[in-house]
């Protein structure tokens, strides 16, 4: 954020851009799988 | 053989009840008693909220799946609860023809959701006062249905205040508010009317983005990024108005009354108003073998279940004592009674609480929904396994070492849908294990916001109404 309040420019852009959004889809689902899944072996 | 009973089909007694079934299902009877034939998928019920997902998308008969899971399923609603040894039962009126049902146990599993207590703040809720719930399926129908009418009145021209947020000075689940919210928002973006209304977040939370967890901190190009800060750039991208530190204390036809941290007391008129109500615990009754009341040996005032938590801590001592949270959701008295889900006492907030110069305590209550329920749902019945198989329990996850990873949508679409996906390590901060003065894990907790997040709550709802169905490969997905 370019301050405390408002999103800039370039993360809106970020925010709209699919295939970086793609991107971050892949990695978002691998993160909180690999997270979660830790419960399943407590 | 063993008698495992589950009240309640939800998040948590539904995931109990699947594992109890995969598991033990053909040596030992799994009953479930549930009001609902319905599993309701909770978390998409705010599209279903302003019209986006028909209600039937969101909802599977639950009997076919316990059929094929060994599960024996009885509509009725749980009443009483005799947990003395020797004669352990459970008293019901079935759904439909009010007959009396006994279902005796050798363990038990409550976990049947709360009680929506819009009774706790005068005028709240859809069907005594003037304000909406997204909390139940009929409600969130009721909300679409007046939030439609609301839009054809802004097409017509007229200007219109819309209130969401929290209804109750102790309510919890702000998250759902905060998704009802910015999907009204998109929702009057897509439809041309977002200049006819004014939409005002109104909440008990200490501070923007709290969610009754003391907020979600991340750490991001070497500096922390918190929530608070991070909601409040969603709220002014969007235009939207927000009031923190604020318990609603009754609601009147087209005004909500209000008290603040400062002890001031103020109002909010509205023509549209979705508040969510403090949670309670379901009003069984507890009773011992001469007949007597024995509730206080089995639950706290407001109804949910005493486990192996250590209660009664003052906020700040509870804060450093990471070891107060329970770990494997059994009630110290009746070891073979369990409490998963909202059902459970916590041993107190999460979110530092507040009472103002009145005397009203206005303080979110922690959130024990989605990932947390069906996490507890899973220990309870791994533990119960364990009972029946060895004598021994194995498992327990305290939600000081919970993780929970949620999607708070911003609108439905896949193509110019939005959605924050947040990663919290653990739900309630340890600040033993991690030294910095947030208590989580900075690396592992996750803020971000865009068009991925959409994609994922899309996949979510898809994702787990095929495991909650029970279907090939259900065990693989987490909780």
């Amino acid at each position: 954020m370019q301050n405390e309040q408002e999103f800039s420019k370039a993360e809106k852009f970020w925010m709209n851009f699919k295939l970086y959004q793609l991107w971050r889809f892949i990695i978002l689902n691998i993160k909180v799988y690999t997270i979660a899944v830790q419960s399943k072996w407590r | 053989m063993a008698k495992v009973l589950v009240i309640g089909a939800g998040f948590s007694g539904h995931t109990a009840a699947l594992y109890l079934g995969d598991k033990i299902g053909r040596q030992h009877e799994i009953t479930v008693i549930s009001n609902r034939d319905v599993f309701g998928y909770v978390p998409s019920w705010v599209w279903v909220g302003v019209g986006h997902m028909k209600p039937e998308k969101t909802i599977f008969k639950l009997k076919p799946v316990y059929d094929r899971k060994n599960i024996k399923f009885v509509h009725a609603a749980a009443k009483e609860i005799h947990p003395d040894a020797g004669d352990q039962y459970v008293l019901g009126e079935e759904i439909g023809t009010g007959k009396e049902i006994r279902l005796n146990y050798d363990y038990l599993v409550i976990a049947p959701g709360p009680l929506l207590n819009f009774a706790g703040t005068p005028g709240l809720g859809p069907e005594q006062g003037f304000t909406h719930s997204i909390c139940s399926m009929p409600h969130a129908i009721k909300a679409r249905d007046a939030y439609l009418a609301l839009c054809d009145r802004m097409k017509k021209g007229e200007k219109v205040k819309i209130v969401i947020g929290t209804g109750h000075p102790g309510a919890t689940c702000q998250g759902a508010a905060f998704e009802y919210i910015v999907n009204v928002h998109k929702d009057l973006v897509k439809k041309g009317l977002r200049d006819k209304a004014d939409i005002l977040w109104l909440s008990n939370e200490p501070a923007l983005g709290d969610f009754g967890v003391n907020g979600v901190q991340i750490k991001r190009n070497g500096h922390v990024l918190k929530s608070d800060e991070f909601i409040k750039a969603v709220f002014n991208d969007h235009g939207i108005r927000y009031q923190v530190q604020t318990g609603v204390t009754k609601v009147e036809e087209g005004k909500i009354h209000w008290q603040n941290y400062e002890g001031e007391e103020g109002t909010a008129d509205f023509d549209f108003s979705m508040l969510i109500p403090q949670f309670k615990g379901q009003p069984f009754k507890y009773i011992g073998k001469d007949g007597s009341d024995i509730s206080t040996k089995l639950v706290n005032p407001a109804g949910f279940v005493l486990v192996d938590g250590k209660y009664g801590l003052p906020y700040p001592e509870l804060a450093q004592t990471p070891s107060a949270w329970p770990a494997q959701y059994q009630n110290p008295n009746y070891t073979n009674v369990f409490a998963a889900g909202i059902a459970f006492a916590p041993p107190g907030p999460i979110s530092k609480p507040f009472t103002n110069k009145n005397n009203l305590a206005i303080a979110p209550a922690p959130p024990r929904t989605g990932m947390v329920s069906g996490v507890i749902g899973r220990v309870v019945a791994m533990n119960i396994i364990d009972l029946i198989k060895t004598g021994k329990m194995t498992h327990s996850e305290r939600m000081t070492e919970m993780v929970a990873a949620c999607v708070a949508s911003m609108g439905d679409s896949l193509w110019d849908g939005n959605a924050v996906t947040i990663v919290m390590r653990p739900v309630v901060p340890d600040r033993e294990k991690y030294k910095n003065e947030y208590g989580r894990d900075l690396f592992i907790s996750h803020l971000e916001m865009g068009v991925s997040g959409a994609w994922m709550k899309f996949m979510l709802h898809y994702t787990f109404i095929w495991k909650f169905k029970a279907l090939l490969g259900w065990k693989l997905i987490p909780e």
